[in-house]
């Protein structure tokens, strides 16, 4: 028992040092070594505001939103860190102290200003219709919008447009290339977005419709924490001084430019220009998967053991930890760990903390099941004549019953781990680097909506096929020792 | 003073009574063996006596204490009492040594070589000292029940228990084991022994219990019993089974 209790202490010890040391490598980026942080949230599919860019064969979130935020961040003297995560993440992001500011083109609605306070407006843009260039001449008044379907970032103002129109039928996504996807593969006829970022994404195949929505000015402003009032103030002389150096219109300028630049490329060629992307990933999703399921075993042989106790309300907690576990979606656990938690305790995980914790409980509930199917599946003899020789039910179980259990039910926990590395992709939702979040990255560099995926799921594929094989080897062997 | 005493046991599994009031005194050294069709309370009624079936009402008093009394420490009485059953229950994970040795280590907490001077012991007692490190399942029907009661001796028991120990054999490995549990008996060890080998019974025991319908129908020495049974259902069992 000292072995096992040494082990996990080490195993604790080496993950607490893991995860603390790969925070900043795992969406965040590091700018210099100050001792003040200036923390930005924002989410970097929004070009030009802000977007991925490989410059220099090195992966950076660039665009005019991050000039600003490097400009204030200088002025404050702060070191700027930047947190890239989904636009819906922003605001909760904000309000459980995650991040100090949010530079993401936000539109400061009534409804936001609810939850947080906003500086003053730093850009005024225009919302525009895009349809394909072949429909060009069907849709020359709002009125032809009306009952057609339209895709919009979901969360934004272009989604309050959407929902005024009549009879349409709205596609709500998280990311703005994937709504400029719904155009490509016909699967709406118009998407709504804002004129600059819009001017990213019009080619020969998609257009600016001659019809816009009317009084759509919006305009940007910064996210701050409500009653932060110095950071709001010290934001604001930031923006002045920009302002008044016609420092902003410049940045906006340098960003459409460089948002612009369409990289092509066959798959192939992608995969090995964004190799470094992948492999990283491939690391992270190793980690998450590994122990995620290292942990789901320990935590799920527990659960087994309070399963099968005769306490009943013990036997009851085991029971409803079990079930509810495997009752609700793990998008929806990670959501509670990355976010609930932080809100209502002040517990703030990094994606890599709240992406073991919540694969190890998620998996967990599915290996105590295993468990105790294999602890079940032990002849009950051999209980007996343990029990017959003096020993009590902790250390037969200990030595004669879980070794036994734990043969059999090998095959079962390698599933498990081949289960997770796949599920493991939705920790990419809280931007955690893994296969894939890159496979994202580098759709957002690109702007290739199929390559990166394909190269993903041939990744997944290689590493399950590959473990399946080497688990079937394994338990051949095992079985071949058993025969009678 | 009796090694074991047993008075008024009952055992019910919901509504359905299989001890109906068992009264027994077993004496140092003796061998007791139980006999009585399939179904007649024997092989409960023994394990009763270490409690891995936990008696309804009654006691069961061990070396002079109780020990179907709530507090008692039955993990203490199960090591002075070997037991060996019809499906040997080896442990397939470990081999005959380790088999032999895992309680002495784990429950005396007693020191690895001293365990194994006791293993080879036992496995030279048994005559399978050529076997120690091979697994359970490279080993025959009778090989496996003669590493069995070499493990439950290896706690150096003051009663051995056995349950149908040839039962579940091929007959011609019975003769090996009958062989070991003779041994032991001439050694001296208080045994208590439920079977279906009536020659073995009547060649070993110092005294027969017959049971049937939970109950013990007549007891005496193998002579009384087997030659000249009283009641008229030993009658009828015994002329089935002779």
């Amino acid at each position: 028992m000292k072995k096992i209790t040494r082990i996990i202490v080490f195993l604790l010890s080496a993950v607490i040092l893991l995860t603390t040391g790969l925070i900043p490598a795992s969406a965040q980026e590091a700018t210099t070594t100050v001792n003040k942080k200036l923390i930005l949230g924002t989410s970097a599919e929004f070009a030009p505001y802000e977007f991925h860019k490989r410059i220099d064969g090195k992966d950076q979130i660039v665009g005019f939103d991050i000039s600003i935020a490097k400009e204030i961040a200088k002025d404050m003297g702060a070191e700027l860190i930047i947190e890239d995560m989904g636009f819906d993440s922003l605001l909760s992001a904000l309000q459980s102290g995650r991040v100090d500011m949010v530079i993401s083109g936000m539109t400061p609605t009534e409804e936001r200003r609810q939850s947080i306070d906003f500086s003053d407006n730093y850009y005024m843009a225009r919302q525009v219709m895009i349809v394909r260039a072949e429909d060009k001449d069907k849709f020359l008044t709002m009125k032809d919008f009306e009952n057609e379907k339209i895709s919009v970032q979901k969360g934004s103002i272009q989604e309050e447009i959407g929902q005024t129109i009549q009879g349409a039928q709205l596609t709500a996504l998280d990311k703005i290339p994937d709504v400029v996807l719904q155009l490509q593969t016909k699967r709406v006829n118009a998407i709504i977005v804002e004129d600059t970022v819009a001017e990213g994404y019009i080619d020969s195949e998609t257009v600016i419709a001659d019809a816009s929505p009317a009084d759509s000015e919006s305009y940007a402003a910064i996210g701050i924490k409500k009653g932060k009032v110095e950071l709001q103030a010290a934001i604001n002389d930031t923006l002045a001084r920009l302002k008044s150096e016609g420092a902003i219109d410049q940045m906006v300028k340098d960003a459409s430019i460089l948002a612009a630049k369409v990289e092509s490329g066959n798959i192939l060629t992608t995969a090995w220009e964004y190799r470094n992307y992948y492999i990283k990933g491939i690391g992270f999703t190793l980690l998450l998967s590994a122990l995620g399921v290292l942990f789901g075993f320990i935590i799920g042989l527990f659960i087994a053991i309070l399963r099968m106790t005769n306490i009943r309300i013990v036997k009851w907690l085991g029971t409803a930890y079990v079930e509810v576990l495997r009752g609700t979606p793990m998008l929806v656990q990670l959501m509670i760990i990355h976010y609930g938690v932080a809100l209502t305790l002040g517990v703030n995980f990094s994606p890599l903390q709240s992406g073991i914790i919540t694969l190890s409980i998620n998996s967990s509930a599915y290996l105590a099941e295993i468990f105790r199917a294999g602890i079940q599946g032990v002849d009950r003899g051999q209980m007996e004549a343990a029990r017959s020789l003096g020993m009590n039910r902790i250390t037969a179980m200990r030595h004669i019953v879980l070794p036994q259990a734990f043969k059999a039910v090998l095959p079962a926990i390698g599933n498990e781990f081949i289960t997770i590395i796949k599920e493991s992709s939705i920790i990419s939702v809280i931007g955690m680097a893994d296969i894939m979040y890159q496979a994202g990255v580098v759709k957002n560099i690109t702007y290739q909506g199929l390559s990166p995926f394909i190269i993903a799921a041939a990744i997944y594929f290689v590493l399950t096929f590959t473990l399946s094989k080497l688990l079937n080897a394994l338990e051949r062997k095992l079985s071949a020792s058993d025969n009678r | 003073m009796p090694v074991i005493t047993v008075k008024d046991l009952h055992k019910s599994y919901g509504n359905i009574e299989i001890l109906k009031g068992i009264d027994l005194d077993i004496s140092k050294g003796e061998v007791v063996v139980v006999i009585g069709p399939s179904g007649s309370g024997k092989s409960t009624f023994l394990r009763c006596l270490n409690l891995l079936e936990q008696p309804t009402s009654g006691e069961i008093r061990f070396e002079g204490q109780s020990i179907t009394a709530p507090k008692h420490d039955i993990n203490a009485t199960r090591e002075k009492m070997g037991m060996v059953f019809q499906n040997f229950n080896l442990f397939p994970h470990k081999t005959v040594g380790q088999n032999i040795m895992i309680a002495p280590l784990t429950v005396k907490k007693q020191s690895a070589s001293e365990v194994e001077v006791i293993a080879n012991k036992l496995l030279d007692t048994v005559g399978l000292s050529d076997k120690k490190d091979v697994f359970p399942n490279q080993l025959s029907g009778g090989q496996k029940q003669r590493i069995a009661i070499a493990r439950a001796l290896a706690m150096q028991p003051h009663v051995m228990l056995f349950d149908e120990p040839t039962s579940a054999l091929d007959p011609e490995m019975v003769g090996e084991v009958l062989e070991v549990m003779k041994k032991l008996a001439h050694e001296g060890m208080t045994m208590v022994i439920v079977t279906h080998e009536m020659g073995f019974a009547r060649e070993v025991g110092d005294r027969i219990l017959f049971m049937d319908e939970g109950r013990i129908m007549e007891q005496g020495t193998p002579e009384e019993v087997f030659n000249n049974p009283k009641n008229i259902r030993t009658k009828e069992f015994l002329s089935k089974v002779l």
